[in-house]
């Protein structure tokens, strides 16, 4: 049963400075079982940023269709978009806490929104920031608290209101390598123990391959290659894929 | 020595209790009109960022007859827009003269310029938070007031230390016009009747009374600011926690 899913979904921006637009997104055709953890892929300015902002509607598709669950998002009024929206979380490269919030009151305000009582909004709080291991920060505010830590907190507010889908833009990209690894774990455990869907973004391939059930690869707006992650490594079809999957650097100095 | 003595001539036992009524008017003037222009201001302020090209509901046409007016308004230089206004002050208060008749001036010189204030406040809220909030399912409305108002707090206090402190000077201005206050004085006793010693004292005063509010306004902003590090641990607008409260 597939969770999410777009059809020719595609995405222009209207260029300031040469006046043609461009397009970001070409006719991108993924579908996403419900419990997998899905990857995409692909080098800077690809689209995969604009594609999962497309999946909640952050941008508006120009052309094509996300259907969540089945119903097709553009169909949904503004009021059921706000409600659909509290059935995905998102965390980002950046981690995007209110700064002047503690991080329980954080993590309350998915709760907040959606209108529950001060009493059940903090107890539920708290209960999320054990489950990511911050119990002890909950009073902190984002400014004392380091990248991994914040981004556990981001998490913890993300699957506040349990949703069905969890999108990750570039969630580690600006973690150090053994953050990365303990932030991928907690994604792991949230999949595998409330089979929340989760759908990776990310530009490196050491996360898919550490996590990922099935991965898509993007390169200039399309997807070039797509299909279980195990499959896509041993065997890369697309130039991109190839690229991908051999290592990263290597010395150019003597 | 002698000279410098001298220069206070027209100091008498009069002038203390003469420049506390204005000192007391000046204050209540500057405060009621920033009152007044934060409660038209804030408002105005939020619509011009909110109903933008790239704001949270963008209501263009909104914006750009908003954004207008308060151009308009805030290109009259003040002295022009105080007489302007006499006829108006007259039809409000009724009369042009005195503490109450300066408010009208003031409030409508100011609200513009704390609605461009408030704006420049909000706009440097981080696009990435409110990003995360849309993502979660906020209104715009929800995203205005738990987003933009209480990550912009710090600035929009630092923004209300500058409004009063241009308030202030232009309650001084308004004295031109018989507006009472510090401003008044000045001119009643510095201008018309050459008494400089006692405009150079109401001039000290101000200027003691715009470095404190200044250093006010400073303090609050930089001790509500939960981004700075050592801030962080120090509890409501940074006055410290309770002694009796817990870790």
């Amino acid at each position: 049963m597939n969770i999410l899913r777009t059809e020719h979904l595609k995405k222009t921006f209207p260029e300031a400075t040469s006046g043609q637009d461009s397009c970001v997104l070409d006719d991108i055709n993924i579908s996403i079982e419900q419990g997998e953890t899905y990857g995409i892929i692909g080098r800077s300015g690809a689209g995969k940023s604009t594609l999962v902002r497309c999946i909640n509607f952050l941008e508006r598709p120009t052309g094509g269709e996300v259907y969540f669950e089945g119903k097709a998002m553009s169909a949904l009024p503004k009021a059921g978009l706000y409600k659909t929206r509290q059935s995905m979380g998102m965390i980002f490269q950046q981690f995007n806490l209110l700064e002047q919030r503690t991080a329980l009151k954080n993590v309350r305000y998915p709760m907040e929104i959606a209108g529950w009582s001060k009493k059940d909004a903090d107890a539920r709080a708290e209960e999320l920031l054990e489950l990511v291991n911050m119990g002890d920060k909950k009073k902190s505010y984002p400014s004392q608290l380091s990248g991994g830590q914040r981004q556990r907190v981001a998490i913890a507010r993300a699957i506040a209101l349990n949703p069905k889908v969890l999108l990750c833009d570039e969630a580690t990209s600006a973690l150090d390598p053994e953050t990365t690894k303990g932030v991928l774990d907690l994604l792991n455990e949230i999949n595998r123990k409330y089979g929340i869907t989760i759908v990776i973004i990310t530009h490196e391939m050491s996360v898919i391959e550490y996590i990922c059930d099935r991965v898509a690869i993007l390169d200039d707006s399309r997807v070039v290659e797509e299909g279980p992650v195990l499959s896509i490594l041993k065997n890369p079809q697309s130039e991109t894929g190839k690229s991908f999957v051999k290592p990263e650097f290597r010395r150019i100095r003597g | 020595m002698d000279n410098f003595i001298s220069f206070f001539e027209h100091v008498n036992e009069n002038t203390l209790p003469m420049l506390w009524e204005g000192t007391l008017a000046t204050i209540y003037i500057t405060f009621l009109s920033s009152l007044l222009a934060y409660v038209a201001g804030l408002p105005l302020g939020v619509l011009l960022v909110v109903t933008s090209k790239v704001g949270v509901h963008p209501i263009v046409w909104l914006n750009k007859l908003l954004g207008f007016i308060v151009n308009i308004l805030r290109s009259v230089p003040f002295l022009i827009l105080l007489i302007a206004v006499l006829p108006l002050t007259r039809a409000i208060i009724g009369t042009t003269i005195g503490t109450k008749a300066t408010v009208v001036p003031l409030f409508i010189a100011s609200f513009p310029f704390v609605a461009r204030l408030v704006e420049a406040s909000l706009i440097e809220v981080n696009e990435g938070v409110i990003e995360a909030a849309w993502s979660m399912g906020s209104t715009p409305f929800q995203i205005i007031y738990k987003v933009l108002i209480p990550e912009a707090l710090p600035s929009l206090i630092n923004g209300a230390a500058i409004a009063v402190t241009t308030i202030l000077s232009y309650s001084a201005m308004s004295g031109i016009v018989g507006g009472g206050g510090l401003g008044d004085i000045a001119i009643r006793y510095g201008y018309h009747r050459y008494e400089t010693d006692i405009m150079f004292l109401t001039v000290i005063e101000l200027v003691v009374i715009v470095q404190i509010i200044q250093a006010i306004g400073e303090r609050w902003a930089k001790g509500s600011d939960k981004r700075l590090k050592l801030v962080a641990g120090r509890g409501l607008f940074g006055l410290g926690r309770a002694p009796w409260a817990g870790e």
